[in-house]
């Protein structure tokens, strides 16, 4: 019995790497992109006239990066909504604060998530995270397969000046824990009220 | 011309022109909402569909890709089904192998079920599924595992669990399976070959599946039952020892239909194994056989309409047991009969279940989604013949006795009815509770009212925590209420369901997306077990169990390339026995079960896999003197080589690679020394993508 309780919190407290989960990068795929037309200042962050989707990955997952660069083309067809994009693969050893970048989605990536956020933070650009573990490392959303989808923001990764999210966003994101407000959301004047009330106010406005 | 500058005129323009940006602007911004949510909902629904939010279903469940089980050289369900936690497997004289989910009653049927594509394919004759276990892995998309009673609201009650195999037929938009070809090699000569098929049109899509397969496998066995009495004491020294003839033949061919909200799902299985250890016990000629045919259809309609979503299924399924072997060997004195040249039998019975089902489910009050519905069934045994030897005469010639002896009830026949209700309750984000009841009730022995309530709580994002109690029952199969004229089984219909109160809870510790650890522990108070054996053949509900134990899985990684999967089980409980009002310990049982694989995907093409199980000793039944079944431990390994140009992967993998003495455990008084399972064994698989 020893033995298996050793075991047991041996599990527990190794740190584990990753794989992934194709309904998941699916619906990464298909939503995150959409994410970055709900921010007001999307147009700051056109090159030469057209968005550029950043895939971010390490030199194992080249081929997973082109999956997902393959399955956002047969999504979108050249256009996220209105503007035309085009989609950047970066090796994150690669990555430096003159890559092109008008968002950027980070595959897996072990060790390098703080430049990742960095560099995002400086561009001023949205970041996406495969996943969630990452946000604690400075990269704004992340889309989790819970019960239901889940989007989460790190609220502390909201770079005000540059990035302007639409008030209707908020009704759909969850706050992580750490922000220890769980239920709350973030309007763009930094203050906060309950998502109930947020919910009733966006109903009211658009109905 | 000149126009006069308006100040009243640049307001409005400017107004309208303001007024119209604000509209686009909204416009734009409803329509991405709308898209985002659109998604989303989506995603859930292929999350929901597919189990990949399982550790929020409030169940517990062990969930396998097929494609993974083919990178370990996993050939068909029932070597994916031994890496389930908590499941052993037991064989009988038929050969007629089932998963052990448990530790519950290891000598039965129909603790567990199994469906295909969310078909129930447990045969009526034993409520057993062995036909299917040969299924070839490369036909199966998934398999989810259920383990204790599940989900109940679409009327079919698992017992000790539950196992639902899915094949390529499930497709969602997006996520395209390709059509392919496979074929393998093995040893005992098995050879298969296999393919699947999705045309598609615009609301039409038709899905086949197709395989045979066939080995000519034998296994030394013996000394046959006759060596403890199983045909009197005077027949003692007739007892052979040789090999016991488990080869197969199978045909499936699968096709489900969807047109709009119409489907049709339809599978036809030939299967066709060696008669193995003999009905009577006697081991039997290498060419005598038993057919277990499936065959079923069902129709489905389902439509979402507001709050509402409707469910309505028709079906009819057919399975028999038809069996031509010798029964007994040449010298065999019975009665006043001496039968020279030994017994031969023929027997058959063919059964057919009609059923039918409507669900509602309303999701209109916030928070809640209540289902309600019924399901209808009814099971006849619809041909039944049975010829043997001339019992008078003991000449080897076959008699009809079809009318005289018949070996089973050709008026079995039991109709079914289930209401249930339940209710899906999100209290919140984090918390939510399911809560509900199945009433049946049947032409013999009812089940009547059965609660189930679960919890499933979020504490955040990598701690979840779950609490089920359920009730759930097994209807006494076939065989054990309408078997007669039989010296090793006798069948009483009279017989209560088996009935089982389980207690789970469980604690989930998310890594990440997709490493976890799961812990359960589980109580499940047995009761109305139904048994028989060598000295009293008649069936009777003379056993209560209970069993507790936990179980932990954990599925991850050591680096970016590899994947890591394990599990441990413990089981143990009384068995309390009634009719010599006596408890001891759980029979036929493994205490500790451990399995795991370990994946390493040397580059995009080759992956290099192990496999581990471990499987504990068994106690005999008090009055069984044998030693303990011994515990063992096998190892299997895969090279995988996908090339990926070509769309074709080739694995080989060799199985019990230490060539383990594994046995499975034989019931008092008959084969003295188990059932012997294969030693090292190798596979070749080709499969070809299109």
């Amino acid at each position: 019995m020893k033995k298996i309780i050793l075991l047991y919190l041996t599990l527990l407290n190794i740190a584990f790497a990753y794989n992934y989960d194709d309904v998941l990068l699916k619906a990464q795929a298909s939503i995150f992109p959409k994410i970055m037309l709900l921010d007001k200042k999307v147009e700051d962050k056109l090159i030469r006239g057209e968005i550029v989707y950043t895939i971010v990955y390490d030199k194992y997952d080249y081929n997973k990066a082109l999956e997902v660069g393959g399955y956002i083309n047969e999504t979108y067809k050249g256009y996220f909504h209105k503007y035309k994009y085009k989609i950047n693969f970066v090796d994150v050893l690669e990555l430096s604060d003159k890559t092109e970048a008008s968002a950027i989605y980070v595959l897996n990536v072990e060790k390098e998530t703080q430049k990742v956020a960095d560099i995002a933070k400086k561009k001023g650009v949205i970041s996406f995270s495969y996943d969630i573990g990452n946000l604690k490392n400075g990269l704004m959303f992340s889309l989790v397969i819970e019960k239901s989808t889940v989007l989460y923001l790190k609220k502390e990764n909201l770079y005000n000046q540059k990035v302007e999210f639409v008030d209707s966003l908020l009704q759909i994101v969850r706050f992580t824990e750490s922000d220890n407000i769980k239920n709350k959301v973030l309007l763009n004047n930094g203050s906060e009220f309950d998502i109930k009330y947020a919910k009733t106010v966006i109903d009211i406005f658009y109905n | 011309m000149k126009h006069k500058f308006s100040y009243k005129r640049c307001g409005f323009i400017i107004t309208f022109f303001l007024t119209s940006c604000v509209s686009n602007s909204h416009a734009t911004t409803d329509d991405i909402m709308a898209s985002i949510s659109g998604d989303m909902a989506y995603f859930n629904e292929v999350a929901t569909a597919t189990k990949q939010n399982e550790h929020y279903q409030p169940y517990i469940i062990s969930v396998f890709q097929g494609k993974e089980l083919e990178k370990l050289g996993i050939s068909n369900l029932k070597e994916a089904l031994r890496l389930v936690p908590g499941v052993d497997m037991a064989t009988d004289n038929f050969n007629n192998q089932t998963p052990i989910f448990r530790g519950s009653n290891s000598l039965a049927y129909g603790q567990s079920k199994l469906f295909i594509d969310d078909v129930p394919v447990n045969n009526l004759f034993f409520d057993a599924y062995s036909e299917y276990l040969g299924m070839p892995i490369e036909m199966i998309k998934r398999i989810e595992v259920i383990r204790g009673p599940g989900s109940k609201t679409d009327g079919v009650n698992a017992y000790a669990g539950s196992i639902n195999v899915i094949t390529y037929a499930e497709e969602f938009e997006g996520f395209e399976t390709n059509d392919n070809v496979v074929a393998k090699y093995a040893s005992h000569d098995y050879r298969m070959g296999g393919f699947m098929k999705t045309y598609k049109s615009k609301d039409l899509k038709v899905f086949v599946d197709f395989y045979y397969q066939q080995d000519d496998k034998k296994l030394p066995s013996g000394p046959d039952g006759l060596s403890r009495g199983a045909l009197g004491a005077n027949n003692i020294p007739l007892s052979q020892s040789g090999d016991a003839p488990l080869w197969l033949k199978d045909y499936s061919l699968g096709v489900n239909i969807k047109y709009k909200d119409f489907s049709i799902k339809s599978r036809l299985l030939e299967h066709t194994q060696g008669s193995a250890y003999g009905i009577n016990l006697a081991l039997p000629l290498e060419s005598d056989r038993l057919k277990l045919p499936s065959y079923y259809l069902e129709a489905g309609y389902d439509k979402e309409i507001n709050d509402f979503k409707v469910d309505i299924k028709a079906g009819v399924k057919y399975d028999a047991f038809d069996s031509y072997s010798k029964l007994a060997p040449d010298g065999l004195v019975l009665g006043p009969s001496t039968f020279l040249d030994g017994i031969y039998g023929e027997h058959y019975a063919l059964q057919r279940t009609l059923y039918q089902s409507s669900y509602l489910k309303y999701s209109g009050i916030s928070n809640h989604v209540i289902t309600t519905g019924y399901r209808l069934i009814n099971e006849e045994t619809i041909d039944m013949s049975s010829k043997l030897s001339n019992r008078a005469t003991g000449d080897v010639a076959l008699v009809d006795y079809t009318n005289t002896l018949p070996f089973f009830d050709a008026d079995a026949k039991r109709d079914i009815a289930i209401f249930s209700l339940q209710d899906e309750f999100s209290f919140n984000n984090d918390l939510s509770f399911i809560y509900g009841f199945n009433y049946e009730q049947t032409s013999y022995q009812n089940a009547g009212f059965e609660p189930r309530i679960s919890m499933v709580y979020q504490l955040d994002t990598k701690n979840i925590f779950k609490a089920i109690y359920s009730r759930s029952h097994r209807n006494a199969s076939w065989q054990e209420m309408f078997t007669m004229n039989n010296r090793a089984r006798v069948g009483s219909s009279d017989l209560e369901p088996e009935k089982v109160d389980a207690f789970e809870v469980a604690y989930i510790n998310k890594f990440s997306n997709d490493s976890y650890l799961q812990t359960n522990l589980f109580y499940l108070l047995n009761k109305n077990q139904i048994h028989n054996s060598t000295t009293d053949p008649v069936y009777k509900n003379i056993v209560d169990t209970d069993i507790y134990g936990l179980e932990l899985e954990y599925k991850g990684h050591i680096s970016s390339v590899d994947q890591l999967y394990m599990n441990y089980s413990y089981v143990t409980g009384t068995s309390n026995i009634r009719d010599i009002a006596k408890s001891e310990a759980l029979s036929n049982v493994a205490h500790h079960l451990a399995k795991g694989y370990y994946i390493y995907n040397l580059n995009p093409s080759f992956s290099l896999s192990g496999l581990a199980y471990y499987v504990g000793s068994k106690n005999r039944v008090s009055t069984d003197a044998r030693e303990k079944v011994d515990a063992y431990t096998s190892f299997d390994t895969a090279l995988q080589y996908k090339n990926l140009q070509n769309d074709y992967t080739l694995t080989f993998s060799i199985k019990n690679i230490f060539d383990a003495d594994i046995r499975y455990p034989s019931a008092q008084n008959t084969y003295s020394q188990d059932y012997a399972q294969e030693r090292r064994t190798f596979l070749i698989s080709l499969k070809k993508e299109f």
